[in-house]
């Protein structure tokens, strides 16, 4: 019955292309609109590391004006980056399982064996960055506590700062020049963007990952600022790097692993004393106002997700609702159009069942069609952005990926659409008494 | 003619009817706020930066073995800069204003955290700052050479002159806007700044910032390893001086790190490319929604003169003149089209002050929503008008025939 169905809806087409040819376009465009900005919004919403959801946290303490909240639109916002002290004191809890403290910096790197000097950003952390972001490692490893303690001369190279200084091959053990200060390499990571750039959202959720990862005591040592954002709101004298190490000045950021709900109670309660001692000695003069995020959290709260990404992805539904619309009014005049061939097929004893279901196939292949020429037009609308952004951002496969499921989801969405669109005028035609037509014919 | 008849006759095949006032009410909606936005964004991206930003490009460099003389480099890299051909002016700089990266820090009118205050966005260059630029300046002077400081590590403070824009120095002296130049302004420990010169305009760091165009120039330079240095270029010459500094800046001292030239009109896209994206959205769905409500206007209009020939025969044959088919069919639409209207109007400014409410965009302008009611109605008889003259050609003989 479904290939009659089929066939007859070939037949209907053939005698309006025209009308036929609006309707399928109304739904591709409307689906391709939806599929782009989907596409950016999916990109934008993703949440990294989704296991570790319940396992990393972002601690949050307001160490701001006590004048001023640090957002003046949202007051109930602590800072989104710590101070030197307040890092090294988070990082000292000995609660969590694991911990880091890290910020970002970046200097001349040369001396590898194929290396022309370069400038390149550092991420300065602690060993427990690479287990805690289940970083990928193409040779060796991270490092450990006891380097970070020390600290040891040590590197972690990404596969592309690997590639140019060592041409790709197994540079563990070998010594790159940083700031002109040698550093032995321990571990190349292999390809990782994570996009959003969960970790460090305050200097650009889609910048790349940095180019070295280095034990984070050596930025006291060389005495390096941040290559990120760096914000201030005392009055202080700075005179010196310790001077500035010593300010309320705000440039770093810690995570944590808590793997029981105990330990994450035992961590608030700690970072609550932590604040309570410190407004104690005349700091902290904000009132308690710590925040324990979750990596989705810390999403929300850094709007990773752009008022822009959200406008344009309900802007790009009603459009698919007004191409719906107009399929359902196209639909239901094509089919009251050809009423007296339904009424003829309902005389000669096709049941009211059976009109329906033929003319909601019609709306189905019309939908399918919409949706993949839809789903063609997304993903020719997807590489439109990327060029769009291309010249800004490099390597968008990763911010932007054109992969299968959303080709599936527009083409899913498409056929529910058109069924949906479809059900009104093939009930509406079912239900046509047939002897009208018959009369007039 | 009575629009009552209409009326009556469209309630009795009301479905298409209510089909199209939906079409129209939602592309109302969308159109409205959709054009309200983009409207802004277009504003914003076209604002004058106060800059010649089309003609400015930046290249980073870093000296990095020690011992290399870093102010030694600069003066060496921007005399060698400045005599090239097409180039206008050079200067050092911190950051490029523009490009989303830069420092801002706070001032007062008065020592002591007292009087007035505003934060400024800040640059450091020397005496061709202003020239490379190309800011205008309205009042006092630039820097003199002797004025800049070469400053080694680890100084701190500023420099005690400055040249600033005058919208900065306006809110910190709104009483004497008129004499702007000579007037002193504190940081938070009660350092003063003397204002040298006044700037027209001049956009800072981030676009997205209410006070963009509160900036400030300081005769500064250094302390290193890193600088950028600003190069103005003659008009349409910037692509060929940008690969020719490349090369000259790299063959004069290979020991240092010279970074990706980039010029300040990428930079600017860069910053707006989130604003221009969603302009080019918007209008792209205002285009195809106004072009596909107007399809099914059309479709519907046809549909009902198709299925109606006899009933216009009749009409014809009972003495009805093409104009009043016209007029019917034109009356018809436009009762549709203003329930739609009716019906969008409340949808438009309730999309409006969601959206307003929601993600903090500015509240709908009135004035768009009446710009969009007129121009549906337009559509709407345009949409109608063939398919109204096509009815108005139907012979009264049809009344005799059967379909």
């Amino acid at each position: 019955m479904f290939a009659y169905y089929l066939r007859l809806s070939l037949q209907s087409f053939r005698r309006n292309p025209g009308l036929t040819a609006l309707m399928i376009m109304a739904i591709a465009l409307g689906i391709s609109v939806c599929m782009v900005t989907l596409t950016s919004y999916r990109a934008a919403a993703r949440i990294p590391l989704p296991d570790k959801n319940d396992l990393l946290y972002v601690p949050n303490i307001d160490s701001w004006d006590p004048e001023n909240p640090y957002d003046k639109d949202k007051p109930g916002n602590a800072p989104d980056l710590q101070t030197y002290r307040d890092t090294r004191a988070l990082y000292a809890s000995t609660i969590p399982d694991r911990k880091l403290m890290m910020f970002k910096a970046g200097g001349v790197l040369s001396g590898g064996n194929k290396m022309v000097p370069e400038y390149v950003s550092a991420r300065m952390t602690t060993g427990d960055f690479f287990p805690m972001f289940e970083t990928p490692f193409l040779f060796g490893s991270g490092w450990n506590a006891k380097a970070d303690e020390g600290p040891e001369p040590v590197v972690v190279l990404s596969k592309e700062t690997n590639e140019k200084a060592f041409g790709g091959a197994n540079s563990v053990g070998k010594t790159v020049l940083w700031h002109d200060r040698e550093f032995r390499v321990v571990g190349v990571l292999n390809d990782w963007e994570p996009a959003p750039k969960f970790f460090d959202v305050s200097n650009g959720s889609f910048d790349d990952p940095e180019e070295i990862y280095v034990p984070f005591t050596w930025g006291q040592i060389m005495e390096l600022g941040s290559d990120g954002n760096t914000n201030c709101w005392k009055t202080e004298d700075i005179q010196s790097y310790q001077d500035f190490l010593n300010s309320e000045c705000i440039w770093f950021e810690n995570w944590v692993e808590l793997r029981t709900p105990a330990k994450v109670a035992a961590y608030r309660k700690f970072l609550d004393d932590y604040v309570i001692e410190q407004k104690s000695k005349g700091r902290f003069q904000r009132p308690l106002n710590n925040h324990l995020y979750t990596i989705e959290g810390w999403m929300e709260r850094n709007q990773v997700v752009g008022t822009d990404n959200k406008a344009m992805l309900i802007m790009a539904f009603a459009f698919l609702a007004v191409c719906l619309v107009n399929t359902v009014g196209l639909l239901l005049a094509k089919f009251l159009n050809a009423a007296p061939v339904a009424g003829v097929r309902r005389a000669l004893g096709a049941s009211r069942r059976d009109i329906f279901w033929q003319h909601l196939t019609e709306s189905g292949v019309v939908a399918v069609a919409g949706g993949l020429a839809g789903g063609l037009l997304g993903v020719a609308g997807i590489w439109a952005l990327r060029a769009w952004y291309g010249r800004f951002v490099q390597d968008l496969e990763r911010v932007l990926p054109t992969d299968f499921g959303t080709f599936v989801i527009a083409v899913g969405i498409s056929l529910a659409a058109g069924l949906i669109a479809g059900f009104y005028p093939a009930w509406r035609i079912g239900r046509a008494a047939p002897a009208s037509y018959l009369k007039v014919q | 003619m009575g629009l009552r008849p209409i009326f009556s006759a469209l309630m009795r095949n009301g479905a298409g009817a209510i089909l199209v006032a939906i079409q129209i009410a939602l592309t109302l909606a969308i159109v409205v706020n959709a054009v309200f936005v983009t409207e802004q964004r277009v504003t914003k991206i076209g604002r004058d930066s106060g800059m010649d930003d089309q003609n400015i490009f930046a290249v980073p460099v870093t000296s990095f073995e020690k011992n290399h003389d870093f102010f030694a480099m600069v003066r060496n890299d921007l005399a060698m800069l400045r005599e090239m051909p097409g180039v206008v002016d050079a200067a050092p700089t911190t950051q490029v204003p523009l490009s989303g990266g830069g420092s801002s820090t706070q001032f007062y009118s008065l020592p002591e955290k007292k009087g007035e205050k505003s934060p400024v966005a800040y640059y450091n260059t020397d005496e061709h700052g202003v020239n490379t630029l190309g800011v205008k300046l309205v009042d006092g002077k630039t820097f003199a050479a002797t004025e800049i400081e070469f400053r080694p590590k680890d100084a701190q403070g500023l420099p005690g002159t400055a040249i600033v824009t005058r919208a900065f120095a306006e809110v910190l002296f709104p009483k004497d806007k008129e004499h702007l130049v000579g007037k002193t302004f504190y940081d938070d420990q009660g350092k003063p700044t003397v204002i040298v010169g006044v700037i027209e305009q001049m956009h800072g760091a981030w676009v997205g910032w209410d006070k963009l165009d509160r900036v400030m120039l300081s005769p500064l330079v250094g302390p290193g390893p890193g600088i950028r240095y600003l190069v103005r270029t003659e008009p349409g010459q910037i692509d060929s001086v940008m690969s020719a500094v490349e090369v000259a800046l790299r063959k004069r001292d290979p020991n240092r790190v010279v970074g990706k030239l980039r010029s300040m009109q990428n930079f600017k896209q860069s910053s707006y490319s989130s604003d221009s994206l969603m302009a080019v959205t918007l209008s792209v769905v205002t285009g195809l929604v106004l072009v596909f409500s107007a399809l099914g206007i059309f479709g519907l209009a046809t549909f009902n003169v198709n299925t109606r020939t006899r009933q216009i025969g009749t009409r014809r044959a009972v003495g009805a003149r093409k104009r009043d088919i016209v007029s019917y069919f034109m009356a018809e639409n436009w009762m549709v089209t203003t329930l739609g209207v009716v019906v969008g109007c409340v949808m438009a400014l309730g999309v409006g002050f969601w959206l307003s409410n929601q993600y903090g965009l500015p509240r709908l302008d009135l004035y768009f929503l009446v710009g969009g009611v007129l121009g549906l109605w337009a559509l709407g008889q345009l949409a109608a008008w063939q398919p109204a003259r096509r009815a108005a050609k139907v012979s009264p003989a049809m009344a005799t025939r059967s379909v």
